[in-house]
């Protein structure tokens, strides 16, 4: 797994974790998220989700379009029919 | 020479591609490597045959082998594809040797990601993907008395909910507080869940599998809340890119581990393409890319990487991803962002949330329908949606999916018209009262 593999990835992992525990708080008798503790839980959980979450939408989303991938190659076209 | 096309993949996006391209250059070689023993079956279908929904396997079939020896096409079953090289324009199929290409394009597909936990190499754990195996693992079930899925994922979903069909003890292990968790709402997946409990299906969630154990075959699954004593495990986990080979051959990777394509699927090597669950493709709203996406969507990307294979001009657009499925008693489904994903990515949104009915009140089987609508502050543009029902959910994400596509707003579907007949359409659109909940509680606040 590649760098932006890893980061996508966790990143991704622990902003739904916050999500799914803010959506158990909304929903009675949902279920929150059970945590790990690790030193990789605790750096995403208690760092990167507040910080992510203290962004501007347009920041974080620039930090994300800086990432490698196909929405940096060319999608400007109009599908024909078959 | 005539121009060689070589397809690497058998399943829809292969057979899509390698299709396509033959309609539009007749005269080209077409070659498909599969290492199956099949093409052009559902392999998505097999779940409903364990269930008996579906009466046999064969069913699932398109077409069998002599309809594509007749169309021209060459396919080489039970046959691995070990390297590409690129730069002169060749793969290595094992027992054949290497084999030159004008047009390549990939189609490989998807693993499931290993449980990484150990007793995998145990027997009885089963993976849904090719149909002879679900041909002998349907006879094994016959003779299982317990079962565990592993990972509530969208297979997941409909596997719980066929062996729960086909009268099996079925329990569901998921690391997740509830069912679909990183898609599905709370409040859209609490109907099915209830609905498993109704049909005897023991649910186990923020629950981790530490290892399969058994000599030789599975006989329980250890997990961080003991240990389940099981037939048979059915491997659900999420669906990964099978891209080694493109990674060894030097293909951009992007992100998401899928291959980095362009509209044309073209990939980052020139006379590449690739399709399907193995590449990579922009989101429509966030334009941000993401990956494994329904067999619809690798069949419409084969089209497009095999027209542009066979010398045509053809684009794929970003996705707004339409989708829908049966689970437990109940039809769920959506567009795009639910609640708790658009909160997880911090994407702003307003939502309106309505119960309505499928058909008129009083027209027998009539059902309920759950219609949650998001949209983007200001313009109230929709980015979203959750639904859940009765019936009618697929024909409603499908609408929705354009109405994200195109720009449509809340206040378009507050007014929207609506069929009504008493046996297929209620007075009130459950869209459109979701809708207007959506922009009265915008008033209040």
């Amino acid at each position: 797994m590649g760098f932006f593999e890893w980061v996508r990835t966790n990143s991704e992992h622990y902003l739904m974790e916050a999500s799914q525990r803010e959506m158990a708080k909304k929903y009675l008798g949902t279920e929150p998220p059970v945590i790990g503790a690790t030193v990789k839980d605790i750096f995403f959980r208690r760092l990167f989700v507040p910080i992510y979450r203290l962004l501007p939408y347009g920041v974080r989303r620039m930090v994300m379009m800086a990432m490698p991938g196909s929405h940096k190659r060319e999608w400007g076209g109009r599908q024909k029919p078959s | 020479m005539a121009l060689r096309i070589v397809v690497v993949g058998g399943g829809a996006a292969g057979i899509g591609a390698a299709g396509t391209a033959h309609q539009l250059a007749p005269d080209a070689s077409v070659t498909v490597y599969t290492e199956f023993e099949d093409v052009g079956y559902s392999p998505c279908g097999i779940p409903y045959v364990h269930g008996k929904e579906i009466p046999k396997f064969e069913n699932l079939f398109l077409q069998d082998k002599a309809f594509y020896e007749q169309m021209g096409l060459d396919i080489h079953y039970e046959t691995r594809v070990s390297s590409f090289d690129l730069a002169n324009q060749k793969v290595t199929v094992e027992g054949e040797g290497e084999v030159p290409y004008d047009k390549l394009v990939i189609a490989t597909g998807f693993n499931y990601k290993d449980p990484g936990v150990p007793g995998t190499d145990l027997e009885g754990l089963y993976y849904v993907k090719n149909i002879r195996q679900a041909m002998e693992w349907d006879k094994i079930l016959d003779d299982v008395k317990k079962a565990v899925v592993v990972e509530a994922s969208p297979l997941g979903l409909e596997m719980v909910t066929a062996l729960a069909h086909r009268g099996i003890e079925t329990h569901l292990v998921d690391p997740h507080p509830w069912a679909l968790a990183e898609v599905g709402d709370p409040d859209i997946m609490k109907p099915v869940m209830d609905s498993w409990t109704e049909m005897g299906v023991q649910q186990h969630y923020n629950t981790k599998v530490e290892a399969f154990l058994g000599e030789g075959k599975v006989r329980a699954i250890q997990t961080n809340e003991g240990e389940l004593e099981c037939d048979l495990a059915v491997i659900c986990t999420h669906k990964e890119p099978n891209n080694r080979l493109a990674r060894e051959a030097g293909l951009e990777i992007g992100s998401t581990g899928g291959i980095i394509v362009d509209q044309r699927m073209a990939t980052s090597k020139p006379n590449v393409y690739a399709a399907g669950d193995c590449n990579e493709l922009p989101h429509g709203i966030t334009k941000i890319p993401i990956q494994g996406l329904s067999g619809s969507h690798a069949y419409s990307q084969g089209k497009v990487a095999g027209t542009n294979a066979g010398g045509g001009d053809r684009v794929y657009q970003p996705v707004y991803v339409p989708w829908g499925m049966v689970a437990g008693k109940w039809m769920i489904g959506g567009v795009s962002f639910g609640e708790t994903l658009a909160n997880a990515l911090g994407i702003p949104f307003v939502a309106g949330v309505a119960q309505g009915i499928s058909r008129a009140r009083y027209y027998p089987d009539m059902k309920p329908v759950r219609v949650k609508l998001l949209a983007e502050p200001g313009t109230l543009k929709l980015i979203g949606a959750q639904l859940v029902g009765g019936e009618g959910i697929k024909e409603r994400c499908d609408f929705l999916a354009v109405a994200a596509k195109t720009g449509v707003t809340l206040k378009d579907l507050a007014t929207m018209e609506n069929v009504y007949s008493p046996p297929i359409g209620a007075l009130n659109e459950p869209i459109a009262m979701a809708a207007q909940n959506g922009l009265a509680s915008l008033k209040k606040s």
